[in-house]
């Protein structure tokens, strides 16, 4: 019966370091429009890259190259005015429940 | 000790059904009130909210959150108790425990300590232990990593803790490894399965099962996200290594298992398209295919709801292999015990097919994507269609797996759909994704103009039409690849497009290192060589793939040998001559042996090639004493061009002499080769992308300047 | 893989006679060339299974001892050399062991349906793709998704250039 002990001081271990919740909990920030922004403007950015990246390497023609860049520009210039018009006034709490 | 391990699994059971039900409220909650919070604070409800209310809801909350607090730590504790009970179990092994019937038989006194250690793998309780042991440690760290994006996780947390409340219940109520043999215990087990002493089966399963417990991973992100309507693709790069890494792991498994039945079973192949293999291949398939298509929805927002649909599978998949190994609904020779845990996981996989199937509809149009493709040739399509192809071959495994069943309920008698029916079905799809390897990389994304895919795709296909003729001109008997009829057998043609596929392949990858190379070397003045390793190293995902894509290369060439094999049997006396392919074998010896554990039979046979003896090689067969088992160990001489593969059949009763079976199996030192490859080129894909140097001008605003690395794309 | 077949196999049993069968068959096969009866053998039995459980290629199964292998074989060469032809040697080991002893699904009746479905699934797959495609391709412009705006004149160009300094290489 020496097994009784063991598995009583296990439950109580884990009982323990379940519930046992000294200090503050971590809860991290809570995502906003303009983070969701930002990642979004960095998914573009690396479109962007890539495609002068492959213009560089020879595989994207001119002309290809010119309508692709303006068009993802375009949608880079989109969201980082979005992104400014956030940040200089800061938008109402109920934004966030819409990104 | 039976009582400890026992009393670990039911705590474990308590824990993650405490922590699937606390996160479940925690998330309910807080999804509830942080809604309310919103209303009350923007004073959009329409009724002014009294302060009263406010601090209610505000104190509910946080109540909520710690409720999920201890939901996380009760994921943690679940992994601490099924560790517990896991080493109980090898403790019990170790220490010979044969009150506990599934050491009795699974384990015996004389059993090498390696493999008392893999007891715990090698049956059916154990190895769902195992299953759940992995399944709770990957939900450890994902546990310990929550900080990441707290809400997130804990919808991940939520559905891991669901999937781990399947097996618990499984291991405490249907297959318990802790049950007690009833009345007199034997002396000894009942033995390891002779074919499991191997070493290679001490780190095969466990590398299979890292893959398949694994996909549970990307699958619980992914439900979750959907469950949360997880704004944006960040999860997909937070779930992205997770994802590789389970990747890697099955690929190990796979080919270890390969290289398992290659090196134990004897019988000169390392694929036999048993159900059991088809069932780990099939979620490699879609894992692959979902490795690929992710990177369509994180880079331009697309595809969302069919990489949804591709994860799901891919977990499903993996349970649905793990269902037919332990069901025997479809008769396979890895002859696991079949019981009646067939009906648990029948019904598992209806429920998790049901909510998942719920959630989708559900949310579906959170997945809603307005994407336009600017032309028809890019890199969107050629994703499709590798997306589609690697579907369609998990579709014709499927299919090959399940119609021996669909043909006994349509025509009433069973057909077997072995080897020749995959060879002339999964081939030439096979061979179609090669040329696709081949031309994907070469598309850019969005739109590709014909005459650049010309211009890019001109040399490696001259490269590859000149291997190709140069197989076909050359003479048969410089070894086997060369002097290739295509017309005088179809597995002949395969093989002849397969090679030259794979240097088609090998060549545009060739040129993607090249042409990167160059643009980077332009703009630092480094050598070719130097800047080719910095933009592996800007961009480790793009051009560690492109090293896996070059590994499967390899591969493919090691399996377009087979084509080449030959094989022999005979009788050998004394001094008897065998020739094969360019080798001549001599029996010097036979002899026989007694160990602890097994007792053994072996030929020796001197090896001759163009008149000089170049090696001598033993294969043994022996005789198990605790299992009363017999396996063979075949000597396998490799050699890039051909394996000499020699097996010890058995023993003429009448005169005693050895029987010995040979192959000559062409190349397949390549598909090893080619697996490590795939693994260096997995592990670089691993390694986070070096920041470039940074040409931006000092930006103004602080947000901006936060991300400025030249990364050369997907 | 073929667990079963190394598990049945018994220590040293073996019959000498029919042993001698296959070797004398497998010499033959190696020794003759393509269109030959050795031929024929290696094809055939590589499209037949062995029947003993071993789940195993006719051609493939080794265990010493196979209450099934040996006679099949010498029962495949004795067909082969009496001059049946391919089907009929098929139908007679079908009608003896029944449809499993083949390999692979036939080519007729419902047996047929095995090898379809994966190529229709291609052709439907294939055809599916090139729908959705050209569905996105002629999709209109999108709006920029997420309640965005698009913007204009001299902000436009502000954050156009912004974008391209940041990403320029």
């Amino acid at each position: 019966m020496t097994w009784l002990p063991l598995c009583l001081m296990l439950a109580v271990a884990c009982l323990y370091y379940v519930f046992y919740l000294p200090g503050r909990l971590f809860l991290g920030p809570e995502k906003t429009r303009a983070g969701y922004l930002r990642e979004r403007k960095d998914a573009v950015y690396e479109n962007l890259r890539d495609l002068n990246f492959e213009y560089k390497a020879g595989k994207v023609p001119d002309v290809d190259y010119t309508s692709l860049k303006s068009s993802l520009q375009d949608e880079a210039a989109t969201i980082l005015a979005e992104i400014d018009r956030l940040e200089k006034n800061p938008a109402p709490a109920s934004r966030r429940a819409r990104i | 000790m039976a009582e400890i391990g026992s009393f670990a699994l039911l705590l474990a059971l308590a824990l993650s059904v405490y922590s699937f039900l606390a996160g479940i409220i925690a998330l309910a909650f807080q999804k509830r009130t942080s809604s309310q919070l919103v209303g009350v604070t923007a004073g959009t409800s329409g009724i002014a909210a009294s302060g009263e209310e406010s601090s209610l809801i505000t104190t509910l909350r946080q109540a909520s959150e710690r409720i999920g607090e201890t939901a996380r730590r009760a994921g943690i504790a679940t992994f601490a108790a099924v560790l517990l009970a896991s080493v109980v179990l090898v403790i019990c092994a170790f220490r010979d425990d044969f009150s506990i019937a599934y050491i009795l038989h699974h384990s015996n006194r004389d059993l090498p300590g390696p493999y008392k250690f893999a007891v715990l793998w090698s049956g059916q309780e154990g190895s769902l232990l195992f299953w759940s042991l992995l399944l709770a440690a990957y939900g450890f760290v994902l546990r310990l990593r929550y900080k990441t994006d707290p809400r997130l996780f804990a919808y991940a947390s939520v559905v891991l803790s669901g999937v781990q409340i399947f097996f618990l219940l499984l291991l405490n109520f249907a297959a318990h490894p802790f049950a007690i043999v009833q009345g007199t215990i034997p002396a000894d087990g009942n033995g390891l399965n002779p074919l499991l002493q191997y070493p290679e089966m001490v780190i095969h399963p466990p590398m299979l099962y890292l893959g398949y417990v694994g996909f549970t991973i990307p699958f619980a992100f992914a439900l979750g996200a959907l469950i949360m309507k997880y704004p944006g693709e960040k999860w997909i790069n937070i779930t992205r290594r997770w994802t590789m890494v389970t990747w890697a792991f099955l690929t190990c498994g796979v080919f270890l298992g390969a290289h398992w039945a290659y090196s134990v079973l004897g019988w000169g192949g390392y694929w036999g398209w048993d159900p059991v293999e088809n069932a780990s291949l099939m979620p490699w398939l879609t894992g692959t295919a979902f490795l690929h298509s992710v990177m369509m929805q994180e880079k331009r927002g697309m595809l969302k709801m069919w990489n949804m649909w591709l994860v799901f599978a891919t977990f499903w998949l993996a349970i649905l292999g793990t269902f037919l190994t332990r069901s025997g609904i479809i008769s396979s020779v890895h002859a696991f015990a079949q019981s009646s845990i067939g009906d648990w996981f029948a019904w598992f996989l209806a429920i998790t097919l049901i909510v998942f199937v719920f959630f989708f509809f559900k949310n579906k149009s959170h997945l809603r994507s307005e994407h336009k493709l600017e032309s028809l040739v890019s890199r969107e399509s050629s994703f499709l269609f590798n997306n589609l192809l690697f579907v369609l071959l998990c579709f014709t495994v499927l299919w090959g797996t399940w119609f021996p069943k669909i043909s006994e309920l349509v025509q009433g008698n069973k057909v077997t759909v072995g080897a020749p029916f995959y060879n002339r079905v999964a081939i030439p799809v096979a061979l179609l994704l090669l040329i696709l390897t081949a031309v994907g990389p070469l598309l850019a994304w969005r739109k590709t103009s014909l005459e650049s895919l010309k211009r890019n795709f001109m040399w490696p296909t001259v490269g590859a039409v000149a291997v190709a003729v140069f197989l076909l001109i050359t003479p048969q008997n410089w070894g086997s690849p060369f002097g290739l009829k295509p017309w005088q057998d179809i597995s002949y043609f395969y093989s002849l497009m397969a090679i030259a596929l794979s240097v088609l392949v090998t060549l545009t990858v060739a040129s993607e290192f090249y042409r990167g190379g160059r643009v980077i070397s332009k703009h630092t003045g480094q050598g070719m060589f130097a800047s080719m390793v910095q933009l592996t190293h800007r961009n480790t995902r793009r051009y560690g793939g492109y090293i896996v894509h070059f590994g499967v290369v390899v591969v493919i060439i090691g399996f377009a040998g087979a084509a080449f094999n030959q094989d022999k049997e005979m009788e050998m006396g004394y001094g008897d001559k065998m020739t094969i392919g360019p080798y001549t074998l001599i029996c010097r010896s036979y002899t026989d042996d007694d160990a602890p554990n097994y007792a053994s039979e072996w030929a020796v046979l001197d090896v001759y090639k163009g008149g000089k003896q170049i090696d001598t090689m033993t294969p043994v067969r022996r005789f198990y004493k605790a299992s009363r088992q017999t396996s063979t160990m075949p000597d396998i001489r490799s050699t890039l061009n051909e394996d000499l593969y020699l097996v010890f059949e058995g023993l003429n009763q009448d005169n005693g002499h050895p029987i010995l079976k040979a192959h000559l199996n062409a190349l397949v030192m390549w598909i090893w080769m080619g697996v490590w490859i795939m693994l260096i080129g997995t592990v670089l894909a691993l390694i986070p992308n070096a920041p470039a140097p940074v040409r931006v001008p000092a930006p103004a605003r602080l947000e901006t300047a936060r991300t400025a690395p030249v990364v050369t794309g997907d | 893989m073929s667990i079963r077949r190394n598990l049945l196999s018994k220590r040293g049993a073996r019959s000498g006679k029919a042993f001698q069968a296959v070797v004398v068959s497998a010499v033959v096969f190696v020794l003759l060339g393509a269109g030959d009866p050795a031929t024929r053998f290696s094809e055939i039995g590589h499209q037949m299974m062995c029947i003993c459980g071993c789940n195993q290629i006719l051609l493939e199964c080794n265990h010493v001892g196979c209450p099934a292998s040996d006679g099949m074989r010498n029962e495949l060469m004795a067909s082969l050399t009496r001059g049946d032809s391919d089907s009929l040697v098929e139908q007679g080991f079908v009608q003896k062991y029944g449809p499993t002893v083949l390999a692979a699904p036939t080519t007729k009746g419902f047996d047929r349906a095995a090898y379809i479905m994966p190529f229709a699934a291609l052709i439907l797959g294939f055809g599916l793709i090139v729908l959705v495609i050209r569905s996105w391709k002629n999709r209109p412009a999108p709006a920029i998704a997420d309640g965005l705006s698009p913007v204009r004149g001299a902000e436009l160009q502000q954050f156009r250039d912004q974008a391209r300094k940041e990403t320029d290489l």
